[in-house]
């Protein structure tokens, strides 16, 4: 998954970047709201974080602007002020949800899962496709209730596929939002993992969870269980 | 030009300029009129007497005498002047008071006519002159033409014309010196309920008087009372931030002891894990003192615009449907259609928006808001009674006294909910109403905020 972050205080910017990517997650950020709608229209992103109070361009002008551009990836603000008029000026523009400054990590991460989860119309934290599930909170993978141990990479490809299963994938999607950095960019490396994951999960080829397309990319194969109605 | 005064006092001397320049250029072509056309009447009568008295001389001409019976002909330089001109202009006679002055000849006019017109002597003399021209029957039967002309000097009309304006001027300019005197003096008096206004709020700045007083003029009252009113609502301002400030900077410093103390304590060794946790709950409280701060009322009452209720409200479900979209709650709205609630957009929002937030968290599904006018006998705007209610758990009849109070909370894990309904209480008792909580017929609990009608809330 690769988060935006967009935050002027350079204290907070930092460790909510170190924890995310602590967390998993492949970052861009951005000090100031030019700088923040440059990256949150031309690069890949799957959420962004947006603060209210940000230098060159007000986060609601940003929002507002990204919303226009057609970008429909989830939006959670930062906000430092608490009053409801705030609130739902921010949400009005487009947001999706808003953390309250001070605010633990863990709330963010909270909300960051769930707003992920609700963009690809899972209704619960937990993604089930019988007879698969996958835990986000816990970072779990089960096949028939027997939990599958996998690298943080393996789990980060097999979340990213199940978050949007049904859809098609390309390699060069998975590697632009899963690598945090760009020295390791290199599309065997997921084909490699790909492989992996089908004999970790799928030892038998009885379930076959992973469909590849040729030339246009993956996808996770199995029906859901349950459906929320993905976010608009 | 920014004193109404001098304003006042220009527009009145420019148009009491023109008035009297008119006037003046009025009354001196009359006069002036008037002056030259008794002159033509005396020079008329003058040629009458000159006609009359002129006989046929012992050369065949016609001969005038030598004194004539009007006085002034006969005094050198007397102003009046005649003389007798024959055929091709011949002087036949002129008076002695022409005695070394040469009358221009003129325009002669034609027989049986005659002919006024101004003239000057050689030295500049103006003068004004009549001409008579006629054929003169002879007993012996031939005729011949004679011009007879009196001419009278302009310059003591002209004396009296310039003494008339003098006097013109001079009363004139004494009349309007006058007005304006009298025009200033008014105007000081008319000002002078602004001048006193002016020291009185002096005095309110210097702390030496309370409000304004009521000895103004009619016009002025509500000005006064408007005044006394921003006034009071000001003091009543500052003496409210005084407090609120005085209050936060109290609460925050206990907070701030306990994280001294912490630290210090930090460096025993048994201390140790419990730290950051303790430590944190001392922000937190920080955090919820500042909060709750932030989130009070707007202070400033004064003004109050129309905000639609209908409409405020369709924004925060919409917001609300995006931050509980999980749960998804079902909302149930009844709103009067067109109902505004008088006040700041603002307080609404976080008076509605604490209400369905709280009951978006403790409801298991349901939702529902109501919001109908309430209208008092003589109420400038209606008041409001803005109902939320949810299928949550309800709160407990002891509980919800004790959960009015600020900062009080039922669910540690459901942090907020306390400083919402405190800070709601806080913006209904500023608009002089009231928040109870009881039990709704969906089965959670039913928060209901009455705002009374205009009138009785803040005149009253």
């Amino acid at each position: 998954m690769r988060l935006l972050v967009i935050e002027d205080d350079v204290t907070l910017r930092e460790s909510l970047v170190r924890k995310l990517r602590d967390s998993g997650f492949a970052i861009e950020q951005a000090a100031d709201g030019k700088e923040g709608l440059y990256f949150a229209l031309e690069y890949p992103v799957d959420l962004a974080i947006i603060d209210l109070g940000l230098p060159e361009m007000s986060g609601l002008d940003l929002i507002r602007e990204v919303r226009a551009k057609g970008k429909t990836y989830p939006i959670l603000i930062l906000t430092a002020r608490d009053r409801w008029e705030d609130k739902v000026d921010g949400l009005s523009a487009g947001a999706d949800d808003y953390v309250v400054k001070p605010f633990h990590f863990e709330e963010v991460e909270a909300r960051v899962n769930a707003l992920l989860r609700r963009s690809g119309g899972w209704a619960s934290s937990v993604l089930e496709a019988d007879p698969v599930s996958l835990d986000m909170t816990r970072q779990e993978l089960k096949v028939r209730g027997e939990i599958i141990e996998l690298t943080s990479f393996e789990y980060k490809i097999i979340e990213y596929l199940m978050l949007r299963a049904g859809q098609v994938i390309s390699k060069a999607d998975l590697t632009d939002r899963l690598y945090d950095q760009d020295f390791e960019r290199d599309s065997n490396v997921i084909e490699v993992f790909i492989g992996r994951l089908r004999r970790k999960m799928d030892p038998d080829s009885s379930i076959a969870p992973i469909e590849t397309l040729r030339g246009r990319g993956y996808r996770f194969a199995l029906e859901r269980n349950q459906t929320g109605s993905p976010d608009s | 030009m920014n004193s109404l005064s001098s304003r006042l006092l220009i527009s009145v001397s420019v148009l009491l300029l023109l008035f009297f320049g008119a006037t003046i250029a009025v009354l001196d072509t009359a006069f002036t009129e008037a002056g030259e056309q008794a002159r033509r009447d005396i020079l008329d009568g003058h040629i009458v007497t000159l006609l009359a008295a002129a006989e046929p001389g012992a050369d065949g001409e016609l001969a005038l005498p030598a004194r004539m019976r009007e006085p002034r002909f006969g005094r050198i330089g007397s102003g009046l002047y005649a003389e007798l001109l024959g055929m091709n202009g011949v002087l036949l006679w002129r008076s002695r008071s022409a005695l070394g002055l040469e009358i221009p000849q003129g325009v002669v006019p034609e027989l049986g006519k005659q002919l006024f017109a101004r003239e000057s002597f050689v030295d500049g003399t103006p003068l004004l002159t009549l001409s008579l021209a006629v054929e003169w029957e002879f007993d012996e039967g031939d005729s011949k033409s004679y011009v007879f002309k009196v001419a009278e000097s302009l310059d003591s009309f002209n004396a009296q014309v310039a003494g008339f304006r003098r006097q013109l001027f001079g009363w004139f300019a004494a009349v309007a010196l006058t007005m304006l005197l009298a025009f200033s003096l008014l105007l000081r008096g008319l000002m002078k309920p602004l001048r006193t206004i002016e020291t009185e709020i002096g005095e309110i700045e210097e702390g030496r008087r309370v409000s304004l007083s009521n000895k103004f003029p009619k016009e002025l009252t509500g000005v006064a009372r408007n005044m006394n009113l921003l006034i009071d609502s000001e003091r009543a301002r500052s003496d409210r931030y005084r407090y609120t400030l005085d209050n936060l900077a109290h609460s925050l410093k206990t907070p701030l002891a306990a994280m001294r103390a912490l630290l210090n304590d930090r460096q025993s060794e048994q201390f140790g894990k419990q730290f950051g946790d303790r430590f944190d709950e001392q922000i937190e409280r920080m955090n919820e003192i500042v909060s709750y701060q932030l989130r009070k009322p707007a202070a400033d009452k004064l003004v109050l615009k129309a905000v639609p209720v209908e409409k405020e409200v369709a924004r925060l479900i919409d917001g609300l449907r995006k931050v509980y979209h999980d749960k998804g709650p079902d909302f149930e709205v009844r709103i009067e259609s067109g109902m505004q609630f008088r006040g700041d957009s603002g307080d609404f929002l976080e008076l509605a928006g604490n209400l369905l937030d709280n009951a978006c968290k403790w409801c298991k599904r349901r939702v529902r808001i109501t919001a109908l006018a309430s209208k008092g006998a003589r109420s400038v705007a209606s008041g409001m009674v803005l109902t939320v209610s949810d299928d949550g758990p309800g709160i407990p009849q002891d509980a919800a006294d004790a959960l009015l109070q600020r900062g009080m909370r039922l669910d540690e894990s459901r942090p907020g909910h306390g400083i919402g309904l405190a800070v709601v209480k806080d913006i209904a008792h500023s608009y002089g109403g009231q928040l109870s909580i009881g039990k709704s017929d969906l089965g959670g609990a039913e928060i209901t905020v009455s705002i009374p009608p205009v009138s009785s809330a803040l005149s009253g």
